[in-house]
């Protein structure tokens, strides 16, 4: 039952995806190219364990874009002011010749061959270089070295680093599993091993415990739930359409357009004003019945939810039979209440023939002692519950006659059974 | 088609003509159901033939004076219903006992004063109608109560003073009739007999009843219990009166199981036999 047009009261919805915070830092660090222009030393964070306690919400643990460090390289040419004695290579240790060229870098000095990635033994491009432990790195060999790389889609991860679920993620990598919503703000909760937003994670936990989530307020809900237009709500966020009260589980929602798939016009009521419109109501489930009514033991009923006391299963028109205000199908009517023939033993099919305690099918009534079928109208004597036509009777031995005679007249009188 | 010879000199002519009617009849539309009741029969030679027509699946022979039945009735294997209702027979072969579709067999009416021994080896038997004969218990062959198919067992207006306890394996038995026999007391096992919804005891010298009866469905609108005619002590006879589920709830109390020990060791006074069945007509020979 979906709902095309929700009309439920106001729901939190997310902002456009400018408005979020993530959108707003990366304009601010600009484009690609910028990156280029600009240097980002990365940190190396502590391997925080995520391992959430209780599936509480962790906060991300995020590496923000670090403020840059400008390592900034000062080409020293022909620094004849300086006396080039006391100066020595931070590397290598040397001296600098007296023309030779001194790379200053953060106050330290090189020589120009020096001042090359520790991996590559190239010089910097554009003199970027990126340090980590003391070690200077070309962008391409740090990233290799250094960057992390992103669980998902597997790339390097220039820029915002989530660190999350023991791995690392592109901030637009991280997602819900279920919803696919970017998680990076709004924060996760780890449920079975899986990241999931907050949402999600309701959900997930009240389908759990067999419970469902407001489509409202999105809290689980405890009590009875009260579905609307294809949802489930807190019964308390709604009123009655006809009297303003406050409602509850018993509320009834009623489609104003009876037969109608759609069910965006349909209204909720209260019990009392609800029944006071006159929808009939199924015998089985209390509930209104707005399309086809089977109407049975003086009772009105949902077609599905007529069905046989013993197997459950509906009729849908099929015949059925009663008995003491139940309904049953064929099979379990005979198999409940034996109308197996008594001659063929088989469940009867068709027509039923009851009398002296036996049930026959109709074709297969018959005088016990000619075998030869009798009606509704051929009448027959009785013999040790047996029925005999009134032919063979009077063949029996007039000694038998007598004394079964007796008997009849002295047995108890009791009223007929009744015939079902 | 013969034609008949136009003059005959056998004295049976008459009554011979009418079983052959209906035989030569079934013969040609090949009836599987042979109605030959009331036909003047007194032997399976009349009926020519007869033994030859394996497809019936239903004989009806009541009403004849067949004295005998031969062997070879066995072979018409796809006999389902056997109706020898009020004839004149005194024995019986074993072979019926092998027939592999026979549910139905009416004896009724008879001058049985025993079963061939082995008898009760039917296979698919459902229904056994030996009312009105001369049987009692230890005219009954060992098997007897080993027919597990059987749904209705009646032994009404026979001899039985005691009703064997091998009864309970009768584990399908719906339909017990004992009616008007010489029953003195029944076995207790007759209450393993949880199927059994009508039982016919009336006119037997019953006194007291097992507690054991008690725990059948005696008082359900489709079961039928009848005990009258018999000399049933005061405390049964009084709940008798009252009705069926009173007796009931009376055999399940305490109170009758001390009442039942005490028939057992002090049994009360036999009744006589039962009057007027001496003059059973099929005790004639």
């Amino acid at each position: 039952m979906m709902n095309p047009r929700d009309a439920s009261p106001k729901i939190p919805v997310l902002g456009a995806i400018e408005n979020s915070l993530l959108a707003q830092r990366r304009a601010s660090k600009g484009s690609k190219d910028d990156i280029n222009s600009s240097y980002y030393q990365y940190e190396v964070y502590d391997n925080v364990p995520l391992t959430p306690l209780n599936n509480a919400p962790l906060s991300l643990k995020q590496n923000l874009e670090s403020p840059i460090q400008p390592s900034k390289l000062t080409w020293v040419v022909n620094l004849a002011s300086m006396s080039r004695d006391n100066m020595l290579c931070s590397k290598c240790g040397e001296g600098f010749e007296p023309q030779e060229k001194i790379v200053n870098s953060t106050g330290q000095l090189w020589h120009q061959q020096c001042f090359v990635c520790a991996q590559c033994f190239r010089e910097f491009a554009d003199g970027v270089f990126y340090e980590y432990d003391g070690r200077k790195y070309c962008e391409h060999d740090f990233h290799v070295l250094f960057a992390p790389c992103c669980q998902k889609c597997g790339g390097f991860i220039i820029g915002r680093v989530i660190k999350a679920m023991n791995a690392s993620w592109h901030a637009e990598c991280f997602l819900c599993e279920m919803c696919k919503q970017e998680l990076a703000d709004t924060g996760f909760i780890k449920n079975s091993g899986r990241a999931l937003c907050h949402e999600c994670n309701a959900k997930v936990k009240a389908r759990g415990l067999g419970k469902y989530i407001c489509h409202k307020c999105h809290a689980m809900i405890d009590d009875q739930p009260l579905k609307f237009r294809g949802e489930v709500y807190h019964p308390y966020h709604f009123n009655c359409s006809t009297c303003g009260v406050e409602l509850d589980a018993n509320a009834r929602e009623v489609r104003n357009r009876p037969g109608l798939a759609k069910n965006d016009t349909n209204e909720l009521y209260c019990l009392r004003c609800h029944d006071k419109m006159g929808v009939p109501i199924c015998g089985a489930c209390r509930r209104p019945i707005e399309e086809r009514v089977v109407t049975a033991l003086g009772k009105h009923w949902h077609v599905e939810h007529f069905v046989c006391a013993k197997c459950e299963k509906p009729f849908f028109g099929h015949r059925h039979y009663e008995k003491k205000g139940l309904a049953y199908c064929e099979t379990h009517y005979h198999q409940l209440f034996g109308n197996l023939c008594h001659h063929c033993n088989q469940v009867i099919a068709g027509d039923v023939f009851t009398a002296l305690n036996k049930a026959w099918c109709v074709h297969h009534f018959a005088c016990s002692v000619c075998d030869q079928k009798m009606n509704q109208k051929t009448k027959f004597y009785e013999c040790d519950l047996k029925p005999v036509c009134k032919k063979c009777y009077e063949k029996f031995p007039k000694e038998l006659r007598n004394r079964l005679r007796r008997q009849h007249e002295a047995a108890p009188r009791r009223a007929p059974t009744p015939v079902e | 088609m013969a034609t008949a010879p136009s003059v005959s000199c056998l004295p049976h002519n008459a009554k011979m003509s009418k079983a052959k009617k209906v035989l030569d009849e079934a013969r040609e539309i090949q009836n599987p159901e042979l109605d030959l009741f009331d036909k003047n029969v007194s032997t399976f030679e009349e009926m020519t033939g007869l033994l030859n027509m394996t497809y019936i699946t239903r004989l009806t022979l009541s009403h004849n004076a067949i004295k005998s039945v031969p062997p070879g009735l066995a072979n018409l294997s796809n006999l389902e219903i056997i109706n020898l209702a009020n004839n004149q027979i005194e024995e019986l072969p074993l072979s019926l006992s092998s027939m592999p579709k026979l549910r139905i067999l009416n004896l009724s009416i008879n001058k049985l004063y025993s079963l061939p021994r082995g008898f009760g080896a039917f296979p698919v038997l459902e229904v056994l109608d030996l009312t009105y004969n001369n049987l009692k218990e230890d005219a009954l062959p060992g098997n007897f109560f080993l027919m597990g198919t059987l749904r209705a067992l009646y032994l009404g207006d026979n001899d039985f003073e005691y009703l064997p306890p091998e009864i309970k394996n009768l584990k399908n038995l719906e339909i017990l009739g004992l009616r008007e026999n010489d029953l003195l007391e029944l076995p207790k096992e007759i209450g393993e007999l949880t199927r059994l919804k009508e039982l016919h005891l009336q006119g037997n010298r019953l006194t007291f009843l097992p507690p054991d009866l008690g725990q059948l469905d005696m008082s359900s609108n489709k079961a039928a219990f009848r005990l009258e005619g018999n000399k049933w002590i005061p405390p049964i006879a009084d709940q008798l009166q009252l009705g069926i589920s009173h007796l009931q709830d009376y055999l399940k109390s305490e109170t009758y199981r001390i009442t039942y020990n005490r028939c057992l060791t002090n049994k009360p006074e036999a009744p006589p036999p039962c009057e007027g069945k001496p003059k059973k007509t099929c005790r004639t020979r």
